[in-house]
């Protein structure tokens, strides 16, 4: 068979996949096409009541007017600062203690039980609670931001301080480093990878976990909206930093 | 470069499973001479990487002492260069600042220590691979600059713990040469801990075979240097020391 026999099929593909190599932006969009066709078709078949289920026209329209009231930027803003609330919560408290619990044997047998304890029982499980002492004012909103970032935060450092050879910390001490040289020189960036995807699960739960209620309209714009902040900052902010550090280092394989 | 004695160094420790005290190191007394390369061999558990991990400070013994160049250790130190069976490089930092981490912990400046990396990476013939990162690199390449690393920061003795023991046999015979032609440049005091014979020999003026935590021969090689796989391999001289030593690392 001669090298010229290259089906259509495989053709249309290979030119699809120069083109996304060219634009990568739109390319990542294409993805979603059949899923808002799917989303549409399964509107238009009736199965569900439109009232349960709205269309994309219904959302897109909903969007324009959510847009020119100011509700819709009101909410995003909420969104974007519950991020940086959570980014800073969770590297200036989470990254520290980590640390600690990670290098201190003692630390560790202490507190590793009581830390996956209330992980286990999620932010969701204290929600009424919360709501009884403090209202669903910031106290409630920040103790919920500490709590869904920071554990995901804590427990992935103290998982990434362990995973550092000892070696490495030796090879530093021979070579003249401080104990506080090695925590900055070596414990630190050795356990990066881990803080990120710490960092990344934290946020992840974090945003999804804020939808509110409303028109089932606007849950889905709700979710649309939140998706597609969260791919921006994973694919904008978290993924670049992750391609710079761990996985140029070899810690992380593609 | 500076002399290493050991002075009847003991090391227990408690098995909290086995629960009880086990003995790695016995009873032992050693002296390095500045300038000397040294061998230490015997088979697994004889202790030998106990008594490197104690040189090095990353152990304290329960009894006895050891001195560099008349300093009792106290601790890791930029003194004793060590050199891993692992490598040991840091996986986030390029191969040219690896090699400047020492000159780095002790305050030299960016331009000064790269500069220092460089002479001493053209020494192993890595300055073409300066600014790649470790997992870039064959384990030969690696362990080259965990080598470099070491030298650079200029300590009195250079602890080896089987350096070479997980690079494949060609590249090992390539290290161990290398090793020797650097040796003679610098006249480094080296400690090289191994548990191959044939690589004992071939790099070391002295071979210590230590059994059950204590010193069982101390056999001096006096073969002549450079010293070339290709040369010795059929060496009545060092086929003979090479089973000597044997001898005494089956009898341990």
């Amino acid at each position: 068979m001669s090298a010229a026999a290259v089906s259509p099929g495989l053709r249309l593909w290979g030119a699809y996949v120069r083109w996304s190599a060219r634009q990568p932006v739109l390319a990542s969009l294409v993805p979603f096409v059949p899923v808002l066709v799917l989303w549409a078709a399964v509107v238009q078949s009736g199965i569900f009541p439109r009232v349960f289920l709205p269309g994309p026209i219904e959302v897109v329209e909903k969007f324009g007017t959510l847009m020119a009231n100011g509700i819709l930027p009101a909410y995003l803003e909420d969104s974007v600062v519950r991020l940086a609330a959570g980014t800073a919560v969770g590297l200036a408290i989470g990254i520290p203690l980590g640390l600690l619990v990670g290098l201190s044997d003692r630390a560790y047998r202490v507190l590793w039980p009581v830390l996956l304890f209330f992980q286990a029982i999620g932010d969701i499980a204290w929600l009424p609670i919360l709501l009884i002492w403090f209202g669903f004012g910031l106290t409630t909103m920040i103790f919920v931001i500490v709590y869904t970032v920071l554990f995901p935060v804590v427990l992935n450092t103290v998982l990434g301080v362990r995973s550092v050879p000892l070696e490495l910390h030796r090879a530093a001490l021979s070579l003249g480093a401080s104990r506080a040289r090695v925590l900055w020189e070596v414990v630190l960036p050795g356990a990066l990878p881990n803080i990120m995807t710490g960092l990344r699960n934290g946020l992840g739960f974090l945003m999804f976990d804020a939808r509110r209620a409303g028109s089932v309209v606007e849950i889905l714009l709700g979710m649309v909206v939140l998706g597609v902040l969260w791919y921006v900052v994973d694919s904008w902010v978290l993924a670049p930093i992750e391609r710079a550090t761990g996985q140029r280092w070899g810690l992380v394989t593609r | 470069m500076k002399s290493l004695t050991i002075d009847h160094l003991q090391k227990t420790y408690f098995d909290p499973f086995a629960d009880k005290q086990v003995t790695a190191i016995r009873d032992i007394s050693l002296s390095v001479a500045a300038g000397d390369f040294v061998s230490v061999v015997g088979p697994s558990g004889c202790g030998k990487t106990t008594l490197l991990n104690l040189i090095a400070g990353f152990l304290a013994p329960t009894a006895g002492e050891i001195r560099v160049d008349g300093r009792a250790v106290n601790g890791p130190g930029p003194d004793r260069g060590v050199v891993f069976q692992s490598f040991a490089l840091f996986p986030w930092r390029t191969v040219l600042d690896n090699v400047a981490f020492g000159p780095k912990m002790r305050g030299v400046a960016k331009a000064r220590r790269h500069e220092i990396a460089r002479e001493y990476l053209a020494l192993a013939g890595l300055g073409h691979a300066a600014e790649r990162y470790p997992n870039e690199l064959s384990g030969g390449m690696q362990q080259r600059v965990g080598v470099v690393r070491a030298l650079a920061n200029e300590p009195d003795v250079l602890l080896m713990d089987e350096p070479f023991a997980s690079v494949d046999a060609q590249t090992r015979m390539t290290l161990q040469e290398e090793l020797t032609r650097i040796w003679a440049q610098r006249r480094s005091t080296v400690l090289f801990i191994t548990h191959d014979v044939n690589e004992a020999v071939f790099l070391a003026n002295r071979v210590i075979v230590l059994s059950h935590g204590a010193v069982l021969d101390d056999i001096a090689i006096d073969l002549p240097r450079p010293r070339a796989w290709d040369a010795l391999i059929e060496d009545a001289g060092f086929k003979a020391l090479s089973a000597r030593v044997l001898q005494q690392v089956r009898a341990a």
